[in-house]
């Protein structure tokens, strides 16, 4: 969703030093501006849901029950029923877990493969720069979902299979980020010396260079986890999503819509909570932009 | 700065020629034999072995490759699978349609989105800035295709207002392309005011206020050109992005699109269609960024050229 | 600046107004209807008809010498008789005088002859060549007679030359074609005129004016493409369309309480079945195929997820089949199915994999959940596992020695509605994979013997003994585990009349009006 073109990316980052009041006035920033703090909530409630689940959960979120089927909310079922006689409480309550697994596990294969391809081009430059910036430009060529869409097809159905096609469609968007923060910090003066002082390449790497692009990468893992939430109801909708009976939400609202009609609830309910943990994840990811960028933080 | 351009666009035939390669192999890991499914559940296996000839899927990966590089060269695509027609026929066929899709699509998100961006950055903290960045959000949090069921419900069968599906006249572009452009929407909003806030703040906004220029025109012709500069970049991009995610918006609004026929021909195994299909979209996405990049350049003095050469 | 914003938006709304305030033009009734369906035919040229999508459309245009009504009888089209010769190696087909294809040429024993040599020569690659491959020369006998030779008899072979594929279309629109290319619009003999083909979009027909039988009262038909399924129910119910294909059982429901709109069961050909792989253990005991029949409660199925539409299988093919007898259902009893399993030796049940597709047949993953948890109520643990369609196909058609598959779900339409097309085809042991779709790689000498048996005997009544008792054998055996005969469930708009809703899954628009 947010993808940034380079030269806005190397524009944007501002390298500083970071020391523990930095993160304290990140935090001040951020818990004084009010949609964030809406964001932290929404995101907050759905992971303790998520949490506790199976002790909150009123049903077994997979055992049907036919005669049952397709009942709207009662005091029984909070949430009613889906068209096999599940409760849809239960249901949502563990869906809760998957849908946020898919989210941080697809950002997890996008941080582990993008941030060291991003850092050694950055850092090594060269031939080496050169190879791996075409092949970050082959893979960002596949517009949009297109990417999750053929490599879902390649592994099959299946949430893990969804949450590496999301992974890997992020790779080239770290890389991005990395390359342009490490670009820019490595010129400076600190660098330079710990260079000229026989530092190790990876110390300097790991120890100088990488704390500095930090920020970036949080804020933009944040609208990644927001992004792979969706991109997994979109393959979903397409049926290459999560294997039935699993309750991921995507899955939940895109068989519910064959119901729309009748029974409104089985769409209401997973639609809405897509929207709002994408939504409590854009609010914190907008509040952490501007609360990283000291040019917006002194109003 | 000549040469940077020039740069640029050197360096997209490997790119081009690595997607080319890539979506070549990944199509060939899909599981599944490609004939069988092509051939469909009644088929002989006289049918089956004749498919897997024509198609070459006896000869070796790179002798196909090499077929399919010089074929291509010579703009030539191959032919569809199913349909038995050029590739390139049925190609020129669709993608027109999501193009006119997509610039719809992003002409009324730049409308929308770029006036509540600018109010909003205007009227700082109002609640017109806090409900249009809320409003905006909507269209990026939603799932498109529940978006689209939604729109379809309220607009067509509970209003009467616009026609569910299909194309034909100019009322039938409205739902599909309002859906596919409502996450971006909420983008541009967001941009624009971000950016509208940064460049108000500069000194010369303040120089010409203090000048006694109206407001109206300081923020029309001073701020708003400066600040409209990041959004035009993600315009470019979004075009891009748009024309790959308008696979969901097309199937609910059975728009003939490239990218069901894309998504179509995926399923179906039926590998002309899919190469002809990516190659083309990723070429577009290519150039649009190299577009991007450039006009960027032009936009922007303040980057740096040098940082490719390192 | 709020006033821009208010602009662009009061903009963007007037045109929504505007339609709206159009809509109400005074009423005419004009003889044109609209009808949505699923999916784009993928070619409209004999030789590359492949899809239920192609035969709909394409019947309207072209058609087979012999047309299959809807009660399942042979019905005279562009042959007006046919007969077998004595050794049944022949057959002999009248062909009706006076036919003009859409071009003005005339058809005739050679339009035929170079129709069917046509669909038979393998470089032409037609997809279901297989129906009339046994013919081994079309011989142009006068004007309007032809003869058709086999090496062997094969009674089928009629009902074969019924279905909408081989249908003939004038030879002058494919004589400078290369071969193996294909005509983009077919001219035939048909009721209606290919007026244009928007890909992805719609097909438009028009009344064919010349046509040799009763002229239809449409004078357009125009077949829209609409995959997703609420989709096209909201276009019936906005009139967007006229009628459309596939309603979802829920909408059906609710779409019989309005009085715009008649909803339409029809019966079709499918069988939608569970296949096991009868050569793994423990598939390869007929006791435990058994168990599995009774375990599932196949009318609960119908009755709560295809709401009330379709029938518990009666045997592997639906009655409307010629051949067909009735050798079940399975009853719903748990008891009997944990009984077989003790029986079996499985009392405390076991694990296994079910594979199916999702989104190919009505419901099918629910379907497929709804069967996993009745399993589990009889201890048989059931792991699912959705495919995607074109790998699907590869991995349940596999030669023994390669399959790993268990479980697995799929539907057969017997389109010709002969039981040779739909028994041979899946449980003949000739037609094991690779060579056809036998999957559950079941295998019985006495029922192999019957359908060959069957398969060279012209006389009717007594092919139907010969399926009687392999039918009985399969029944029994259990290759599969019997689910259901699919229904299917068309909308129409209630002030269109006549459509044709053919069992075939056709929706046919030539004795249709508006009134």
């Amino acid at each position: 969703m947010e993808q940034l073109s380079e030269a806005s990316l190397q524009q944007g980052i501002k390298q500083r030093e970071k020391g523990e009041s930095e993160y304290r006035l990140v935090w001040k920033h951020l818990s004084r501006n009010r949609t964030a703090v809406l964001g932290m909530i929404v995101i907050a409630s759905f992971i303790l849901l998520a949490v506790f689940a199976p002790l909150l959960a009123t049903h077994d979120p997979i055992s049907t029950d036919l005669g049952n089927a397709l009942q709207g909310p009662s005091s029984d079922h909070y949430f009613g029923t889906d068209e096999l006689g599940r409760d849809l409480f239960s249901r949502m309550l563990f869906g809760a877990r998957i849908s946020l697994n898919i989210g941080l596990i697809s950002v997890g294969i996008g941080l582990l493969f993008g941030i060291p391809l991003g850092a050694l081009s950055g850092y090594y430059a060269g031939k080496l720069d050169l190879v791996i910036q075409r092949i970050i430009d082959i893979m960002i060529a596949f517009p949009g979902i297109l990417l999750a869409i053929v490599v879902v097809t390649v592994l099959g159905v299946g949430v893990q299979n969804v949450m590496i096609a999301t992974g890997i469609a992020s790779i080239p968007i770290y890389a991005r980020l990395v390359r342009g923060s490490v670009l820019s910090v490595k010129k400076q003066g600190y660098i330079t010396a710990a260079k000229a002082g026989g530092m190790r390449d990876s110390r300097i790497v790991f120890f100088h260079i990488l704390p500095n692009c930090i920020g970036p990468i949080i804020v933009q893992s944040t609208f990644q986890v927001a992004t792979a939430i969706l991109w997994a109801a979109g393959l979903g909708f397409l049926g290459l999503g999560a294997q039935p009976p699993t309750p991921e939400w995507g899955a939940i609202l895109s068989r519910g819509r064959g119901y729309m009609r009748v029974a409104a609830y089985l769409t209401t309910i997973p639609g809405v909570a897509i929207f709002l943990m994408v939504l409590g994840f854009n609010l914190v990811g907008d509040g952490l932009r501007d609360a990283l960028d000291p040019r917006s933080r002194n109003y | 700065m000549s040469g940077y351009i020039l740069r640029r666009i050197l360096l997209t035939i490997p790119v081009l020629f690595g997607v080319s390669l890539i979506i070549f192999v990944i199509i060939r890991l899909l599981p599944g034999d490609p004939a069988v499914a092509i051939a469909g559940v009644h088929a002989s296996q006289e049918y089956i072995e004749q498919v897997r000839q024509d198609m070459q899927l006896d000869e070796a990966l790179h002798i196909q490759y090499g077929t399919f590089m010089s074929n291509l060269l010579r703009g030539d695509l191959g032919r569809s699978t199913f349909s038995r027609r050029p590739v390139t026929v049925e190609l020129g066929e669709r993608f027109p349609r999501t193009v006119e899709l997509t610039v719809i699509a992003l002409f009324i998100a730049s409308v929308l989105g770029i006036s509540a961006g600018v109010i909003a950055a205007v009227k700082r903290y109002s609640i017109f800035d806090n409900a249009s960045m809320l409003f905006s959000l909507f269209g990026v949090a939603a799932p498109v295709f529940w978006l689209a069921l939604m729109l379809q419900l309220l607009f067509s069968v509970h209003l009467g207002w616009l026609p569910a599906a299909g194309r034909g006249t100019w009322m039938h572009y409205i739902l599909p392309s309002v859906t596919l452009g409502a996450a971006s929407t909420g983008l541009i909003a967001r941009i624009t005011r971000s950016s509208m806030i940064e460049v108000l703040k500069q000194d010369y906004i303040n120089t010409a206020r203090a000048k006694g220029v109206m407001e109206k025109s300081v923020i029309y012709h001073h701020a708003l050109k400066n600040a409209l500069i990041p959004v035009v970049t993600i315009l470019g991009l979004q075009f891009g992005i748009l024309l790959g995610g308008a696979v969901l918006t097309e199937t609910v609004f059975a728009w003939p699109g490239i990218g069901r026929l894309l998504v179509d021909s995926l399923l179906a195994r039926d590998y002309p269609v899919v190469q002809g299909a990516v190659l083309l979209l990723a070429s577009v996405f290519v150039f649009i960024n190299l577009f991007v990049d450039i006009l960027y350049a032009f936009l922007d003095p303040r980057i740096s050229y040098s940082q490719e050469s390192e | 600046m709020k006033r821009l914003f208010l602009v662009c938006v009061i903009a963007l709304l007037i045109p929504a107004a505007v339609f709206a305030a159009g809509q109400r033009e005074p009423e005419e009734v004009r003889q044109e209807i609209v009808i949505a369906m699923g999916a784009q035919p993928e070619a409209l040229d004999p030789i590359a008809m492949a899809s239920a999508p192609a035969s709909t459309v394409g019947e309207h245009i072209a058609q087979p010498l012999i047309y299959l009504d809807q009660e399942g009888a042979l019905q005279p089209q562009l042959a007006t008789s046919w007969e077998a010769s004595e050794d049944g190696k022949s057959w002999t087909l009248q062909l009706r005088e006076g036919v003009q294809f859409h071009d003005g040429t005339p058809f005739n024993a050679d339009a035929v002859k170079k129709n069917l040599d046509r669909f038979l020569d393998p470089e032409s690659a037609a997809p279901y060549r297989f129906l009339i491959s046994e013919i081994t020369e079309v011989e142009a006998v006068d004007e309007f007679t032809v003869r058709l030779h086999m090496d062997e008899p094969f009674a089928p072979i009629i009902s074969h030359l019924s279905h909408s594929f081989i249908a003939m279309i004038s030879p002058a629109s494919f004589a400078d074609l290369p071969k193996g290319e294909t005509v983009d619009h077919p001219v035939g003999t048909g009721p209606f005129k290919m007026v244009r083909w928007d890909r992805g979009e719609q097909i438009v027909v028009e009344r064919n004016d010349d046509y040799y039988g009763d002229l239809p009262q449409l004078e357009k038909v125009t077949f829209k493409f609409v995959t997703e399924d609420s989709a096209r129910v909201v276009m019936l119910e906005t009139g967007e369309a006229d009628a459309i294909m596939r309603v979802p059982p829920m909408d059906a429901q609710r779409l019989e309480g309005r009085d715009d709109i008649d909803v339409v069961y029809a019966s079709s050909v499918r069988v939608i079945y569970i296949g096991y792989n009868a050569v793994m253990e423990p598939f390869d005991d007929p006791k435990i195929r058994r168990a599995l029949n009774y375990a599932v409660d196949k009318q609960a199925i119908i009755d709560s997820i295809l709401g009330g539409v379709g029938f518990p299988s009666t045997a592997p093919i639906v009655p409307a089949v010629f051949g067909h007898t009735e050798a079940g259902p399975y009853e719903y009893n748990p008891e009997r199915a944990r009984e077989l399993l003790a029986e079996a030796g499985f009392p405390d049940g076991f694990s296994t994999t079910f594979h199916h597709p999702t989104g190919r047949y009505l419901m099918d993953s629910t379907i497929a959940e709804a069967v996993q948890s009745m399993l589990a109520d009889v201890g048989v643990d059931v792991q699912l596992q959705t495919m995607e369609w074109g790998a699907y196909l590869d991995f349940v058609r596999k030669p023994p020695e390669e399959a790993q598959h268990s479980l697995y779900m799929l539907g057969w339409g017997t389109v010709t509605l002969d039981a040779d097309y739909g028994l041979y085809a899946l449980l003949h042991s000739s037609q094991w994979p690779p060579a056809g779709w036998a999957t559950s790689l079941w295998a019985d000498d006495r029922v192999d013997e019957l359908l060959d048996q069957a398969r060279i005997t012209p006389e009717r009544e007594i092919r139907e003994e010969l399926y009687e008792e392999a039918i009985e054998i399969i029944w029994d055996e259990a290759p599969w585990l019997f689910l259901h005969d699919e229904g299917q469930i068309n909308g129409v708009r209630s002030n269109v009349k006549g459509l044709i809703h053919h069992p075939l899954e056709n929706i046919s628009a030539w004795d249709a009006w508006v009134e």
